[in-house]
């Protein structure tokens, strides 16, 4: 399998009023194509700053810095562009056409004062050379695929028409108006009901597979997860801490923080067990340890999780995790 | 479970609101909970779930009368609520509480932590000396653990799951025999979101406080509730043990609500079957005039759209559908 996005050793630090915030500390991931690449985490750790570097979406006072940042083979590491000019027009062509965004909030995604049609075929104008005749046919198309009722008189609707999931649908028809080859999902349904909730999760997974795209899927959702993702990379204060294919996450997790993670949900289909919530709070990116960033809530921790971060262990072709109990117990078997 | 007391029982309670129609369409009426039923016991906590818009914080911020009920009746320890004034009235407010969603909203951002939690006391007057308020107040933030030297500090200097805190102990301040949980985990982190949770659960052991815990997060909601109440429209469709709700289903709009819930496991959530939900909820201000579910109901006759079916017992649970009466 190819891989769609490469990223090596990216880190995003913010200068702020009461220091530097370093929201993503030295994580390196890859998207293969066609899959869906989960991204857990809690609020603060990092997930979606290091997605939205990858969409040059980041405001100008991020510093950031990264070895390698490959879409599709192409060199979007805005490292690599001393000419801010250069790197905005490379970013212009891939945004919204190859690689598109579904933000959490659909109410403020979406211009108030603008068409529903306007709207969806903004991206369609700026990309292709389609006529605003052939646009507005697309757009229509698309709102049928993502199942608006009536799209002929919806179309010249206005966002306050429609409902919270009528609006999320919307969001979803214009990131896939150019059928692109990386949609990146932030929350999508945070927002929705349980029931919108999965209605949204089957058009990803049913958009996904028609068009043969890769899809990255930020959330906090477990069960989310668990029905929808390929692989899933678990991230904490600011490091991919695990990174595994469903199966090796939810069957044999590794890192103390996904343990406890999956400690404290609970599934409905089992019987009811005492929650093992992981005691106290993320750490602060002001001042990040020099350790691992799980160490204070950790049960299992050792001296040296305060004083080093550990290299991540290779557990399988697809497994890695980076805690230090990996090497001690490798020195136990010796 | 069965021998409990009823602490808090509704007779047919109803919550309309009037709204402006526009201009030469008058005033239209909003049934947001209508002709509810349903009775709280002590010590238990009732989850009530349905989606967004279904009434059930409505239902909630009613019965603690933050709005007031436009028919029905309240019964609180077998004292209709809606008749309470002075004394009685505030001795009702002291003993119900309600914890809100956010956390951010609900503390006033200019006072400290050791007021906020001493305001219910000086206002119900309780524990008379202020040496003994302080005392309660430290003893109040031990018990959903915080530190007693938090006290002078400001709700900005607390995380999310910390401000809820504050929330429960302010609420633990009248000890109250009721709290109205309004959706308390929603806004917080999945590993804080357990913690809050073994708190609630641990001061309901300890005092036998009864919740009413109002939530869309349906496999939070199981994991705390004795019984499940699932509103849809302004109405109950369905009640029961939590066990019995979430296992064997009856209602066609309770099997679809729960047959959506992600399930965190890989296999079993991928290979789930889900019941197709078509369409969307109705407007209450223009609510079907049959079965609220009827619009979208799977199993829809034609006796569904033109009467109402009522709750009513069925075998372990009861449950508000025509086809399930034969």
């Amino acid at each position: 399998m190819d891989k769609i996005i490469d990223v090596e050793k990216l880190s995003v630090t913010f200068p702020t009023e009461q220091g530097r915030v370093q929201a993503v500390r030295d994580v390196s991931f890859h998207v293969n194509e066609g899959e869906i690449l989960g991204i857990v985490g809690e609020s603060g750790s990092g997930k979606s700053v290091s997605m939205y570097s990858l969409m040059g979406l980041l405001p100008g006072t991020a510093e950031i810095s990264c070895e390698r940042m490959e879409f599709e083979g192409k060199d979007i590491n805005v490292c690599h562009f001393p000419d801010g000019k250069e790197y905005a027009a490379v970013m212009e062509g891939i945004r919204g056409n190859r690689m598109a965004m579904i933000f959490q909030d659909p109410m403020t995604f979406l211009n108030p004062t603008m068409k529903i049609g306007r709207q969806i075929c903004e991206p369609i104008l700026n990309h292709t050379g389609l006529s605003k005749e052939e646009a507005r046919n697309k757009a229509l198309e698309l709102m049928a695929m993502v199942g608006i009722p009536s799209p002929e008189t919806r179309i010249d609707q206005y966002p306050f028409e429609f409902s919270g999931g009528m609006r999320q649908r919307i969001i979803i028809a214009i990131a896939l108006a150019n059928q692109p080859r990386l949609i990146i999902a932030d929350e999508p349904t945070t927002a929705l009901d349980v029931t919108i909730q999965a209605q949204v999760l089957e058009l990803i997974k049913y958009v996904k597979d028609t068009m043969n795209s890769s899809v990255i899927l930020i959330t906090h959702d477990l069960g989310v997860v668990a029905s929808l993702c390929d692989r899933i990379n678990i991230m904490y204060g600011g490091k991919i801490v695990e990174t595994g294919t469903d199966r090796e996450i939810f069957y044999e997790p590794n890192h103390p923080y996904t343990k406890g993670l999956l400690s404290c949900i609970c599934n409905p289909e089992e019987d009811d067990r005492e929650l093992t919530p992981i005691p106290g709070s993320p750490p602060d990116l002001l001042m990040p340890p020099a350790g691992c960033p799980f160490v204070d809530r950790c049960g299992e921790a050792m001296k040296i999780c305060k004083l080093r971060m550990p290299e991540a262990e290779t557990l399988s072709p697809t497994h890695r995790s980076m805690c230090w109990l990996n090497e001690w117990k490798k020195r136990q078997e010796k | 479970m069965d021998q409990q007391k009823v602490l808090v029982a509704l007779e047919d309670v109803s919550t309309y609101f009037t709204v402006s129609g526009g201009m030469l369409r008058g005033k239209r009426t909003v049934k947001a909970v209508d002709g509810v039923s349903l009775e709280i016991r002590e010590g238990e906590t009732l989850g009530l779930v349905g989606e967004s818009g279904c009434g059930k914080s409505t239902l909630g911020r009613t019965i603690v009368r933050l709005n007031e009920p436009t028919a029905g009746r309240i019964l609180f320890e077998g004292k209709d609520v809606t008749e309470l004034k002075g004394e009685a009235l505030a001795q009702f407010r002291r003993e119900t509480q309600m914890i809100f969603q956010d956390p951010y909203a609900s503390l006033d951002p200019r006072m400290t932590i050791g007021e906020i939690i001493r305001e219910p006391m000086v206002i119900h007057g309780l524990y008379g000396t202020e040496k003994q308020r302080e005392e309660k107040v430290v003893e109040l933030l031990q018990t959903v653990g915080l530190k007693p030297d938090h006290i002078r500090r400001y709700p900005h200097e607390f995380s999310g799951g910390q401000r809820q805190r504050i929330s429960i102990a302010r609420t633990l301040a009248l000890q109250p025999k009721f709290i109205i949980c309004d959706e308390p985990i929603s806004a917080l982190d999945v590993s804080i979101q357990a913690q809050i949770i073994n708190i609630l659960k641990r001061i309901q052991r300890e005092t036998g406080i009864a919740y009413l815990f109002i939530a869309h997060d349906l496999s939070m909601v199981k994991h705390i509730s004795h019984r499940i109440a699932v509103m849809y429209l302004g109405h109950i469709v369905e009640v029961g043990e939590s066990d019995t709700i979430y296992r064997t289903p009856m209602h066609p709009y309770t099997k679809a609500l729960l047959s959506a819930i992600p399930i965190p496991d890989p296999i079993r959530g991928k290979n789930r079957h889900r019941i197709p939900l078509g369409g969307e909820i109705p407007s209450p201000i223009d609510p079907p005039a049959g079965c609220p579910f009827c619009t979208r109901c799977p199993d829809a006759e034609e006796r569904c759209f033109t009467q109402r079916p009522q709750l009513s017992q069925r075998g372990d649970r009861a449950v508000a559908c025509f086809a399930l009466e034969e």
